[in-house]
Parts: C-alpha cells; sequence; structure tokens
C-alpha cells in the first residue's frame, strides 16, 4: 500500500501545534470482553491500559454505569507525530438494560464540538487549545458468526451523523476462515439493509488512485481483530503472537487477521481522511444544526451574516426576473 | 418375607441360597429398556454462543437446523424471547430416548434485556404444572412428561466475569432446574485465561447463591469416584462445537474446527471439556438428572403449589409475555370493532324493515279506505231507492 503524504492545514491556528504533533482522537466502544483494551496495547506497541484488576464476584449482579476512561499517548509513525487520546466507553453494552447508552455516547461527542464552536467565535482565540473533537470511533462487534444485533444496529445508527466509526470484529480468533468470510458478508449484507452510517472511505470521489485503493479497502469491513497476549522469539525475530494449545496465531500477519491493515489505516494512510472528514463535513453539518436553531449565545459568526445578506439579495433578485 | 413385629421396625433376615431378589436389577433393566424414557434438555444463552452447534455436535445429527438470512433479521429487532421445542427419537442398542430440546432464540440480544428470562421460567414451571394436572387427572395413562431435566446455560467467553444478565438469570432458572454453565467458544480463550474465567465465574456463583447441578460424586467403584471428581472439577465446561471433521497436521480425521493456525479438536480433553459434558449428560448421569428433576425441583414445585391451591385447582395467571399481551390487545380491539360493524348493519336493517312495515301499513290502510268509500257507496245506493238499488238491497 502506498504511503500517503499527510496535507498540512492551512487554519492557522493549529499550524503551530502540528510542529508539536497532529492532534488525533480515538474512541474505542464495544461490550467488555472483545478486546478494547488490549487491541489500545497492540496498537500502541506497548502496554497503555494496565489489565484490569480480578472483579469483586459480590457486585456482579450489578452493572457499572458507562464510563470514558481517557489515556494520552504520542506516537511517532513514518515521521510524523501524532498527539494520540485514546478515549475508551468501559461498561457499554454490559448492563440488563443498555438504552441509556446511545445518549450518553452522544452527548459527550456533541459536548466536544460545543467546545470548538465556543472556542471557535471567541474575539481572541487561544493559541495553546486542543482540539478534544472524536476523529474516528472504532466499535467492536461480537463474533457471534451470525450477523448484527440490535446493539450494533443502534449504536451506528445513532452516531453515525457525529463520528466516523470503523467497525472491527473482536476476537475474531474464534472464527475460522470460512465463517469469518461469512460473517463478514453477513454485516456487510445488515449494514446495506438498514442503511447503517459506517464511515465511508470513498467520501473523498476527486482523487481517483485513492478511491481505487480505498474501495479495496472496504471490502475488508468490518476488520478482524486480534489482540497480542505475548511476544515470544523465533527464527525471525521477535514475533506478538497468540497461544493456543492447537496452534499459535501471528498478530502481524496479514492472512491471519486484518489488524495490520487496520492500523496502517488509523495511524499512517487515513489518518487526515479521518480527520478532513471530521472537521469538514461532520462538524459543519452540526455546527449548521446547532446555529439554525438557534441555541447558543456567544458571538454570532460574522460570516453567517455575510452568507445570510448574500441569500436574500440573490431571493429578491429571482423574484424581479 | 416377614411382617413388622410388635415393635413397629421390621426384621431384617439375611437370605442364604438367594430367593432371587438380586435378579430384580436385570427385570429393571428389561422393563426400563423396553419403555425407554423421556428426556428434555433446554439451552439458554445469547444468539451466536454456539448452541445449535452444540447440540447437533452432541447427537452427531443436525436436529436444530440453523435459521436462515431472512428468519434472522426478522428476529435482530423482535425484542421478544421465544421458546423453540425440537424432538427426537433416539435409538441404540435396542435402548429409545424421546429427546425434547428447547431453544430460546431471542435470550439476551436486545438493547434492554431486563426480564428476558422470564419466559424461560415460565416455561420450566408450566411443565411442572402439566404434570401436576396430568397426574391428578382420573386416568393416568400416556401422561406426557415434557419436564426439563437439565438446562445448558451459555456463557460469553468475555474472559473477566460474569455479566448482571447471566447472574439474574441463572438464578432464577437454578433454583427450578438441573443447571449447568457452560462457557461457550472456549477455543477464543487462552488456557491461562480460561482457568482464570473458570475461577472467577465460579466464585460469582458461590458470592450470589446461585444454584448449579452438582452430581453426586462417591460411588461403588473407585473409577466412577474419580471419573465424577475429574467432571465436577470441570465445571463450568469449556465446550467447543463442530458438526465437521477436518484434517489435522498429523493427518488425524476428527471433529473439530480448522483454522490457519491449526485444529482445535472437540473431542480432545486438552482442548476442551465436551467429553466431560457428554458423558454427564448422556453416559454416565442421564438417570440422576431426570431423579433430581422429579424428586427435587418437580417436588418442591408440587409442595409450594398445594400449599396454596385445593386439589384440582386451576393456576393462578400470571401476566404474560409482553408481546401476547399486545397481540391480545389487538384482537380485542378488532374483535370490538367487528362487533361494532356488525351492530350497525343490524340496526339498518331493523330501521329498513320498520320503515317497510310502516309503508305497509300505510297502504293497507288506504285500501282500507277505499273499501270503506266503496261499501258506504253500495249503502248509499241501496237506501236511495232507485231501481237499481234493488240489487244491492238484501
Amino acid at each position: 500500500m502506498s504511503s500517503r503524504a499527510i496535507t498540512p492545514r492551512p487554519s492557522s491556528y493549529r499550524y503551530k501545534s502540528e510542529k508539536r504533533g497532529m492532534t488525533y482522537n480515538i474512541m474505542l466502544v464495544g461490550q467488555s470482553g472483545l478486546g478494547r483494551r488490549t487491541f489500545l496495547n497492540t496498537l500502541c506497541e506497548r502496554e497503555v491500559i494496565p489489565p484490569t484488576e480480578a472483579p469483586n464476584p459480590d457486585t456482579a449482579n450489578v452493572a457499572d454505569p458507562m464510563k470514558f476512561d481517557t489515556y494520552e499517548i504520542n506516537l511517532e509513525e513514518e515521521g510524523t507525530r501524532i498527539n494520540l487520546k485514546v478515549i475508551d466507553a468501559a461498561g457499554f453494552g454490559d448492563g440488563l438494560d443498555n438504552t441509556s447508552c446511545f445518549k450518553q455516547l452522544q452527548d459527550y461527542i456533541e459536548a466536544q464540538f460545543d467546545e470548538v464552536l465556543v472556542e471557535e467565535s471567541r474575539i481572541k482565540r487561544n493559541r495553546r487549545y486542543r482540539d478534544h473533537r472524536l476523529h474516528v470511533l472504532i466499535y467492536f462487534i461480537a463474533p457471534t458468526g451470525h450477523s448484527l444485533r440490535e446493539l450494533d444496529i443502534e449504536l451506528i445508527r445513532r452516531l453515525g451523523e457525529y463520528v466516523n466509526i470503523i467497525p472491527v470484529i473482536g476476537r475474531a480468533d474464534s472464527l475460522t476462515v470460512d465463517e469469518l468470510a461469512a460473517f463478514k458478508q453477513n454485516v456487510m449484507r445488515d449494514i446495506d439493509y438498514y442503511k447503517l452510517p459506517v464511515y465511508n472511505f470513498c467520501w473523498d470521489e476527486s482523487d481517483s488512485d485513492a478511491l481505487k485503493e480505498n474501495r479495496e479497502i472496504m471490502d475488508f469491513i468490518p476488520f478482524s481483530v486480534v489482540t497480542c497476549d505475548e511476544v515470544i522469539d523465533n527464527e525471525y525475530g521477535s514475533v506478538r503472537v497468540r497461544r493456543y494449545p492447537w496452534g499459535t496465531i501471528e498478530i502481524d500477519d496479514e492472512s491471519q487477521c486484518d489488524f495490520v491493515l487496520l492500523r496502517y489505516i488509523l495511524l499512517n494512510s487515513h489518518i487526515a481522511d479521518l480527520i478532513n472528514y471530521t472537521e469538514d463535513v461532520l462538524y459543519e453539518n452540526y455546527r449548521t444544526k446547532k446555529l439554525e436553531v438557534g441555541g447558543f449565545a456567544e458571538g454570532e459568526d460574522e460570516d453567517e451574516d455575510e452568507d445570510a445578506a448574500e441569500e436574500s439579495h440573490a431571493a429578491s433578485a429571482k423574484k424581479q426576473e | 418375607m416377614s411382617a413388622s413385629d410388635t415393635n413397629g421396625s421390621a426384621k431384617s433376615l439375611a437370605s442364604n441360597g438367594g430367593i432371587g431378589i438380586a435378579n430384580l436389577p436385570n427385570q429393571l433393566h428389561k422393563i426400563v429398556t423396553k419403555k425407554g424414557t423421556d428426556f428434555t434438555l433446554m439451552v439458554v444463552g445469547e444468539s451466536g454462543t454456539g448452541k445449535t452447534t452444540f447440540i447437533n455436535t452432541l447427537l452427531t445429527t443436525e436436529l436444530i437446523e440453523p435459521l436462515d438470512d431472512a428468519s434472522r433479521r426478522k428476529k435482530q429487532l423482535d425484542k421478544t424471547v421465544d421458546i423453540n421445542i425440537h424432538k427426537a427419537e433416539l435409538e441404540e442398542k435396542m435402548f429409545n430416548v424421546k429427546l425434547n430440546v428447547v431453544d430460546t432464540p431471542g435470550f439476551g440480544d436486545y438493547v434492554d434485556n431486563n426480564d428476558c428470562w422470564l419466559p424461560v421460567v415460565d416455561f420450566i414451571e408450566n411443565q411442572y404444572e402439566q404434570y401436576l394436572r396430568q397426574e391428578q387427572q382420573p386416568v393416568r395413562k400416556g401422561v406426557v412428561d415434557m419436564r426439563v431435566h437439565a438446562c445448558l446455560y451459555f456463557i460469553r467467553p468475555n474472559g473477566h466475569t460474569l455479566k448482571p444478565l447471566d447472574v439474574r438469570a441463572m438464578k432464577a432458572i437454578g433454583a427450578r432446574v438441573n443447571l449447568i454453565p457452560i462457557i461457550a467458544k472456549a477455543d477464543t480463550l487462552s488456557p491461562a485465561a480460561l482457568r482464570q474465567f473458570k475461577k472467577r465465574v465460579m466464585d460469582v456463583i458461590d458470592a450470589q447463591s446461585i444454584r448449579i447441578y452438582q452430581p453426586p460424586v462417591e460411588s461403588d467403584d473407585e473409577h466412577s469416584t474419580r471419573r465424577n471428581k475429574d467432571i465436577i472439577s470441570a465445571v463450568p465446561f469449556a465446550i467447543i462445537g463442530s458438526d465437521r471433521e477436518v484434517k489435522t497436521e498429523d493427518g488425524r480425521h476428527v471433529k473439530g474446527r480448522l483454522y490457519p493456525w491449526g485444529v482445535a479438536e472437540v473431542e480432545n480433553d486438552e482442548h476442551c471439556d465436551f467429553k466431560k459434558l457428554r458423558s454427564l449428560l448422556i453416559r454416565t448421569h442421564m438417570l440422576d438428572l431426570i431423579s433430581t428433576t422429579e424428586e427435587v425441583h418437580y417436588d418442591k414445585y408440587r409442595t409450594t403449589q398445594m400449599k396454596s391451591r385445593k386439589f384440582g385447582e386451576p393456576k393462578l395467571k400470571k401476566p404474560d409475555n409482553k408481546k401476547f399481551r399486545d397481540e391480545e390487545e389487538a384482537l380485542r380491539a378488532r374483535f370490538t370493532e367487528k362487533v361494532k360493524l356488525e351492530e350497525n348493519r343490524f340496526r339498518q336493517w331493523e330501521q329498513r324493515l320498520i320503515a317497510e312495515r310502516d309503508r305497509l301499513n300505510k297502504d293497507l290502510e288506504q285500501e282500507h279506505n277505499l273499501v270503506k268509500q266503496l261499501e258506504s257507496e253500495i249503502e248509499a245506493i241501496a237506501n236511495s231507492g232507485s231501481p237499481n238499488g234493488k240489487f244491492f238491497r238484501k
């Protein structure tokens, strides 16, 4: 896969922060036990999140409410510094009644948008402002082998308009080769059937080379993820593996799971696309909606008045025709 | 041999040459072999935990067909738990078993899974109720016994601990039936993780006072005792299911799952506990499962019911499954509508009849008046004294 250059940002207040590293915010959502935390550790190639301690058996009958655990990691990928912030939505879908989880997530994402909305409209802008908008949400699907469940459908449906959602299959090593292929097909069929708004890699139709590549990438959705238990040394050097009595999985082997591909997409090839789409489309849509409703006090944008004036001028021009 | 003596306790007499009592087990064997037995097994767990595959692997035949895409999609947003019963008759070496497998699609599959174990619990209790009623009938031949003898609860292997849903459901189910917890799709946990998970699950089961099936350990021969201890130590059973045969690296043909990195074998004790569970369910403890159901669970139900109800009285009806309540409401609404329509029709008909009758009455009156008029004319002519009048004079 070709490595793509990261396009520099035109916006002035972010140029300086580029030197410190790109701001990149990822959220991990999925039921417990699907490998979210180990995924982060494997992604960053070190133990960012320590293993959870033994849960208390006396409180096993009540679910913990969903909470957002934040982790900040500095990465360097092919010469680019990334200030990565990962938010782990722990407790999602683990309770008896999970209906309130969706609103909580939506409120969180909107709060980040609102902060930027306020910040952008300040007369004196904060040069050191850190953008907390979510650039991508990685959703872990349980490897049932059948199709999407109500929880999966509802989540993507409700949050797809606020954040880029990339569905992955957690614990994909519980599926055989055939089962994995069939499961991926079923999930894609469900996504089409319910018209679920997952991130469309082909949203930018201007670059035809990239478009072809992106179409190929979309064939892998949902990405199968297996996470690393240990690192062993064999004749090829140190290898990240997961060991079973009947065999050993090599995490970095692309024929065995899509982890390497997903990592490359997230941290190299598509980081710019994901950030761009969030800022230029998702955030703008939210902003328009929010300002139309008028539920927000801090200073009107000058541009908006100009646009409004232009529109009314055009309307009156039409009337005269 | 001897009646009880004056104290009330029976004298025990050893028989010297043997009168043949020792032959009783053989007779029983013949009777049981001829009669066969009923065995009802229930599988409970979220979709995708391998329940269907497990049953088909256990019975080495496709008893339950996997759902096709269309039906699965219909069930995705259905928000209800169904009870499906699959029946089969198994025969092996002249012994037959009428097997019932009860499946519970929809359990734990939705966003809101509150009370999703209620249909399961209701089903179990309904079977006890049916049996109770049949026993109370004057004619007791041909009793249909669908009491659940074992309920397999499939736990999703999340590697941490039991979910609140599992805890609540297992508590409710385990109080009424022989509950056997199973770790589904165990080939997704490494051996160390599996050991840890099993321990954590058992810790929760103890802490939350969940009642699970305890097979008897002690037995007459040491071999059985050892085997029983083995089985008990494996609870909850880690299961891999496969109804397909694959070839391992060293050329063996086994039932298993073929991964790019190896074959996870179903009948290999180092890979999973399938053989132990199969032994428990069929080869060694089936009878115990049946008798504990009868003597412990059913009896408990019977006692509580009989304390509160008189003989022959029907059971109090609790509010039903939400889906049925909605359907009932819909049906009732349709019924009242139809009744209203019909009543309207009848009323209109009645009115038309009344109108018709009035019209006819009016016509009748007119005719009557005409007749009267003619009569009076006749009278007049008769009395007038004209020459024609004599025709009318009497």
